[in-house]
This record gives structure tokens, C-alpha cells and sequence, in this order.
């Protein structure tokens, strides 16, 4: 079996593995306490910010540990929300984790905008310009789309919301970015960036905030007050630590070359009448989304399973019968039914990407041929 | 003490038969009752449980079971007047009005039933404020039941139960069980009248979800409250439909699946020893629901009786049952079921049965049949607890 759905979580590093054994088992000691037990612990925690932040490539802000993107997501955007005359704009593009939290912000009598996506499928930035004022108090934008893998110009996203929005908040949704797309988080300057570790070889339940200037965020859950009183909860020391590994494990500009060249492999393999590649802007090589013409992308999905492993865009609403990615580029839903998402990860070779791409067309033709 | 006192539904109209269908009652409750600590008597030809730790557990349980028309919750004591009157001077009235009703199971009780009960509602108005007797519309009814065992039971609450013929005196039955709303009610209202039910599920892999399957279990596990356990025969029906799909008229598709299916289910009643086969079909419900698609299907049914209990049935009403019985919210979520794949435009509403004969000339019907058959997966579903 192949599995080529990285994008929705990724096999764990067997030494993250031990790590997050080490600190569960050996290095149990809660943080918070007095003695010297907890102290190193404590001390470790503060290794951790300082190396997730040079991971990240920053000097500057914090880093608060979360149970995940969603909930830094959530975080980020909550923390941000000011009472007053503000409005908020969110790409079309965002994962459930962002564009549900906009949708109660809306309910809640707040101005909520959208900022639609290109046919390209990134982020249309002229919309944007149309979109924002001085009254803007938070812009939300993922780094790489997680459905079409469209890698979204954030450097001069910034740009716009700076020259015309000098109070706004940035947030970028960056879990499909971090430890695969090389880049330094210093030269974008955003405010607050969401990882998960989950997608990046480190285990579930497990991510992180990235935050310029801690004073502006406000804290959602009250407790104990760890993480700066933003997130209180006694921290997932083990999680951390082994998100940590995971990450420092990954050479991403090497693996970003590797992974171009897999992609392209795949590309070449699955060319073919009535197969579409989704968006034309530039793309993360470990995102490959395409439309199987004439079938059911639900039935290929299982009928490759025990061959390749593949999603649909996206996990958290592959159940769903839309695809708002999709949709906001312009597809139709007829067209929606046959998406697939093929996502990639540094470990696999060549020669499998060639024969996920062989099999992935035939089955397609296969069932092509039984819809006639 | 406490005893839980059951009354039998139309057991009584079984003449010579009687004793089979009490029997199989015993046994039933015996059953579902298998776990908790309770024992279960007949005396004078009516059942009783006693000695149990969990009221409401025993009283939910016995609610599910076919052949029983109510129950009470009952305190026993001596049948004797002292404890009898003693006990009624405790009782704190919940309503306004009353009546004591008194049965004499045992005519040697010195005093007659009229007699006791005013005697104890008297006892009752003494010991409550602001009550007064009712006899034709009171809000509560004391009963007191005597019995030849020498014991008094004395209750205030009818409880209704499901009625019907115990399970499996009826003999036993194939259900038709797609996921949809209808098929679990007709299997229900089927196994409320005797029959115990064995299911077979069409699907469609990978057409359909493992989903889609797994909510076919969750129904037959709801179902299986009723029924105990549930034998869940599991079809492939892929080849079928993409053989239907490539060599018959597309408007056909539903007529000629819904034909191999009664085959397939009439087999495997063959082979298990199922005497009917049971549908959720609904007069005119959909294309496959009419008359004349009814006729056509039942056409390849050799010699096994099909019921289709929802026949005459409004969808409110069948959604009323499947409500009752726990399965309306399983069977609406929203996993496509076989029989939405390869879906025709325009399925033929008024099928002849020579066309369809002439379509399926063109399948190798025999060979399908027989390979959907083996690609049969048995699930034994047990009520989840």
C-alpha cells in the first residue's frame, strides 16, 4: 500500500516516538512544580519555544502549545476579536478551523469578508485590496491551500493589509507550509502562525501559535495560567518534545527538491484525457489535486485503497458532498464529484510514485468504463 | 416486597395452543432478562417477576418484549386484612381523586372485593388531605390483586407494553433491511407478530461506504432489542448492478435489481429455513412501490410468502414507529445506499413482465446469483447494552 494522504496526517517519526515515551514515562514531572524534577522539565519547555522558533525562523514573539491547528486557529482568531466598528476578512479558501469560527463571528453581528480565490486557485489579492479599510482588525490567510496546494503570496498579502489597514491582525494558517515549504517566518512579518505537528511526522493532539507580540491576544481558556495565560492546562510535555524531534528531523529545503521531482513524476504518469490538475498558480509539490472526469472520486478513493492510499481534498470534509475550495474557483459541483487529492511526503521514492500514478489511471479508466 | 406483575396480549385467544405460546413467553422473558438478577414465576396462568435489584433496567426490558400487554410494579405483602389495611394507611395519594379497584384471584379471601375496596378507601381517605373518591373518572387508581398464593399485590400504574405474539411463534423470516426509514419498521411490526427475524443487506462496495454498512448494523442491532439476535446476511451487489448497468435498458435497472434480489434473499431462506420474506415497500412510494412494479418483482418468488407490513402506510406514520422504536435517526444519515448508485433518469413505474424477462435474457443470471451469493458476510448483531 502507497498512502499518498499526507496532507491529512502523516505517519509518525519512530524517534519522535521515543521521545514522546521519554517524556511520559521517564521525565513525567509537571512543569509547574517546585521541585528540581520540574524544573528540568520546565527548562526543556523552554528549550522548546526557542528551538520551534528557530525552526520557524524568527528572533522575535512567543510560541504557545496547543492541542493543534484548530485550536491555535481558534485561538488566534477569538484572542483577536476587539468590541467596535471592525470588520474581518478571511481568504474563501480556509480550512473548517478558520472559516467555521468567521461563520460565528457572523452570527455574532460581526463584519465578516471574504476574500475569494482566483481561478488560479490562490488567493486573489486584488479582491482583497477592494475588501480592506482602515477599519480592519484581523486578515486570516493559510500559507498553502490544503486542498489545491496553491501556496498563497503572503509576503505581499502583508504588504496590502500594512499600507492599508495599520491596526489589522494577521494570522496565517501555515500546517501545510511549516517543515515542507522553505521559508523564513522573520521576512513575512505576520502576527500569528498556526502548525500542527501531526503533518509533519510528529504525533496528534499536538501544535503551536506563533505570536509577534503577546500582549494583543486575549486568552481563551482561563486555568492555571500556563502559556503565558493564554492557554492554561498542564502542557503536553511529551507531545511537545516529540513535535520538536519531528520537526528538527526534516531538512526541508533538501526534501522540498526530492518532493518536486516525485510530483512531476506523478504529474507525467497521470497525464491522461480526462484527468484535470487543479490550479495554475504556484503550488506546494506536496499537494497534487486533480479532477477525475465522468466518476465518483468517493468510489475511486475506495477502489484504490489497498493499493494507494488517496484523499479528497480534504479529511476533515470529505464527507461532504461540496468543496468550498472548489467552488470558490469556480468548478462545478459535477466536476467537484471527481476531485482527488493526491499529497506527498519526503520518504517516498520515485518508483512508487510511478506506479501510484499507473494505478491511479487505470482504476480511473476502469471505473470510467463501468459508468458508460 | 416488590413484583413486577405481567399481563399476556391475545395469548388468550390461542385455545389449545395456549400452553406453546406461554411457553415460549417464559422463555423469552427469561431471556431478555439474562444478566440481572430476577425470578421470573407463573402462578394461576399469569407470570410475575420477582427478586430483582434493578426496577427500571427489568422494567425497560420487559417493555421490549412481544406477547406482553402490560405490566405493573407491585408491593407484595400476606393476604391478610391487618397488613393489607396497614399498608393502605401508608398510602400518600399523588392526585386529587381515586378508587380502589380489588380482584379476588382467591374467592376463600373472607371478604368480598366490593366490600374491601370500600373498606379501604375509607382507610385511604383517612390518611390523606383533601382527597375524595372518584368511581368513574378518578386521576388514581389503587388496584389490589389477591391471590391463591396468599399474597396481596398493590399497585397504582398500568404500564403498556408491545402487544403481540411472543417472538418466534410465529416461525422465523427474512427482513429485507436497506438503511431507509421503512425496512426496520416492517421488521419490527413482523417480529411484534411472532416472527423471528434474520436480515440481508444489499451492498454496493465501493459504490457505497463502509458507512453505509455500518449504519445497517447499527439499525439491526436497534432492531435486535425486539428480536434478540440478529443473523445479518451481507451481499455484494456490485457485479450485479454494473452487469444490469451494462446490458440492460438503463429504466430497468431498479426492476431487474429488485428481481435478483427476491432471488437472492428467496435462496438464502431456502437454505436457513426462513418461511417469508419481509420489504419496507410502501404503496407508491417510489418507482419500485407501485403495483405493477410489485407484481414483476414477486414474479421470481417461487414459493416463499412476501409481507410487506408498511403497505398501507403514510411515510408520517412509518416514521412515527421508527421513532418509537429508536431507528428514524440511524436510518437518516446520509450514507448513499445500493440503491442510489447507477440511478436512472426515468425508471419505468409501470413495468410488463415480459419486458422485463426480455432484459434480463441478457444477463447471465445464474452466474450472478450465484456470485453474489458467495460473497456473503454473516454478522451476528446483539442489542448493544
Amino acid at each position: 500500500m502507497i498512502y499518498l494522504d499526507n496532507a491529512a496526517t502523516t505517519k509518525m517519526s519512530e524517534k519522535a516516538g521515543k521521545e514522546q515515551l521519554y517524556w511520559s514515562c521517564s521525565k513525567y514531572f509537571n512543569p509547574s512544580a517546585s521541585y528540581e524534577q520540574a524544573f528540568e522539565v520546565a527548562q526543556a519547555l523552554a528549550g522548546a519555544r526557542e528551538r520551534l522558533k528557530k525552526l520557524l525562523g524568527v528572533k522575535r514573539g512567543d510560541v504557545i502549545f496547543t492541542s493543534g491547528a484548530t485550536e491555535s486557529n481558534n485561538l488566534a482568531i477569538r484572542g483577536s476579536v476587539r468590541d467596535g466598528d471592525w470588520n474581518y476578512i478571511f481568504s474563501a479558501g480556509e480550512h473548517a478551523s478558520v472559516l467555521n469560527v468567521a461563520k460565528a463571528l457572523e452570527k455574532e453581528g460581526k463584519n465578516v469578508k471574504y476574500i475569494p480565490l482566483t481561478k488560479r486557485g490562490d488567493v486573489d489579492l486584488d479582491a482583497l485590496i477592494n475588501l480592506i479599510d482602515s477599519k480592519t482588525k484581523f486578515v486570516s490567510c493559510m500559507f498553502v491551500n490544503s486542498v489545491n496546494g496553491a501556496i498563497n503570496d503572503i509576503a505581499k498579502l502583508v504588504k496590502i493589509v500594512r499600507e492599508r489597514a495599520p491596526r489589522a491582525v494577521i494570522h496565517v494558517d501555515g500546517v501545510q507550509a511549516f517543515c515542507k515549504i522553505p521559508f523564513k517566518l522573520e521576512e513575512l512579518d505576520v502576527d500569528l502562525f498556526s502548525i500542527s505537528a501531526h503533518k509533519f511526522h510528529g504525533p496528534k493532539g499536538v501544535g503551536a501559535l506563533y505570536v509577534k507580540n503577546k500582549a494583543t491576544l486575549k486568552n481563551m481558556i482561563f486555568g492555571g495560567g500556563q502559556e503565558f495565560d493564554k492557554r492554561s492546562g498542564t502542557e503536553n510535555i511529551p507531545g511537545i518534545m516529540a513535535m520538536l524531534v519531528a520537526a528538527e528531523e526534516i531538512d526541508v529545503r533538501a526534501n522540498f527538491e526530492k518532493v518536486k521531482k516525485l510530483n512531476d513524476i506523478l504529474v507525467k504518469q497521470l497525464n491522461h484525457q480526462g484527468i484535470e490538475f487543479v490550479g495554475t498558480c504556484e503550488k506546494s509539490p506536496y499537494v497534487l489535486t486533480f479532477i477525475c472526469d465522468g466518476v465518483n472520486g468517493e468510489t475511486l478513493v475506495r477502489m484504490l485503497e489497498k493499493d494507494v492510499v488517496v484523499g479528497r481534498g480534504s479529511a476533515c470534509s470529505s464527507k461532504k458532498a461540496g468543496n468550498h475550495v472548489l467552488e470558490s474557483m469556480g468548478y462545478s459541483l459535477n466536476k467537484i464529484k471527481g476531485v482527488l487529492r493526491v499529497s506527498l511526503n519526503a520518504q517516498l521514492d520515485e518508483n512508487q510514485m510511478e506506479e501510484a500514478g499507473k494505478i491511479i489511471k487505470k482504476k480511473y479508466l476502469e471505473l470510467l468504463e463501468k459508468m458508460k | 416486597m416488590k413484583a413486577v406483575l405481567l399481563r399476556f396480549g391475545e395469548l388468550f385467544l390461542k385455545g389449545e395452543n395456549r400452553h406453546l405460546f406461554e411457553m415460549a413467553l417464559f422463555n423469552n422473558i427469561k431471556k431478555k432478562l439474562q444478566g440481572e438478577k430476577f425470578k421470573l414465576s407463573k402462578t394461576q396462568g399469569r407470570l410475575m417477576v420477582t427478586e430483582f435489584d434493578d426496577e427500571k433496567t427489568i422494567v425497560e426490558k420487559l417493555t421490549t418484549v412481544f406477547g406482553l400487554h402490560s405490566l405493573s410494579v407491585a408491593d407484595e405483602l400476606d393476604a391478610n386484612e391487618d397488613s393489607i389495611y396497614e399498608y393502605c394507611k401508608n398510602i400518600k395519594l399523588r392526585a386529587k381523586t381515586f378508587k380502589v379497584e380489588v380482584n379476588r384471584g382467591d374467592k376463600r379471601f373472607p371478604i368480598k372485593s366490593m366490600d374491601l375496596a370500600s373498606k379501604l378507601g375509607e382507610i385511604i381517605l383517612e390518611n390523606n388531605i383533601d382527597v375524595s373518591v372518584d368511581l368513574f373518572n378518578p386521576k388514581q387508581k389503587i388496584m389490589v390483586d389477591i391471590r391463591a398464593n396468599g399474597k396481596a399485590y398493590i399497585y397504582d400504574k398500568v404500564i403498556n407494553c408491545q402487544g403481540g405474539l411472543p417472538l418466534g411463534t410465529s416461525g422465523k423470516a427474512l427482513l429485507l433491511l436497506s438503511g431507509g426509514i421503512d425496512s426496520p419498521v416492517a421488521g419490527y411490526m413482523m417480529a411484534k407478530r411472532g416472527l423471528k427475524l434474520e436480515a440481508l443487506h444489499f451492498h454496493s462496495y465501493p459504490y457505497t461506504s463502509p458507512e453505509a454498512k455500518q449504519k445497517v448494523v447499527s439499525l439491526a442491532e436497534k432492531l435486535s432489542n425486539y428480536n434478540d439476535e440478529i443473523k445479518l446476511h451481507c451481499i455484494s451487489f456490485t457485479n450485479v448492478q454494473e452487469a444490469i448497468h451494462k446490458y440492460c435498458s438503463p429504466e430497468f435497472m431498479i426492476t431487474i435489481m429488485r428481481r435478483i434480489m427476491m432471488r437472492i434473499a428467496e435462496r438464502i431462506c431456502k437454505r436457513e429455513g426462513l418461511g417469508a420474506i419481509i420489504t419496507g415497500e410502501s404503496l407508491g412510494q417510489v418507482a419500485s412501490q407501485t403495483m405493477q412494479s410489485m407484481t414483476v418483482t414477486e414474479n421470481v418468488v417461487e414459493n416463499t410468502p412476501i409481507f410487506r407490513p408498511c403497505i398501507g402506510m403514510d411515510k408520517e406514520d412509518i416514521i412515527t414507529v421508527a421513532k418509537k422504536i429508536d431507528t428514524f435517526e440511524t436510518s437518516i444519515l446520509p450514507y448513499e445506499d445500493c440503491c442510489t448508485v447507477f440511478l436512472p433518469k426515468n425508471p419505468v413505474i409501470k413495468p410488463k413482465l415480459h419486458q422485463a424477462e426480455n432484459e434480463e435474457k441478457k444477463l447471465d443470471l445464474e452466474s450472478l446469483v450465484e456470485k453474489a451469493l458467495a460473497s456473503e458476510e454473516v454478522i451476528f448483531v446483539k442489542p448493544n447494552e
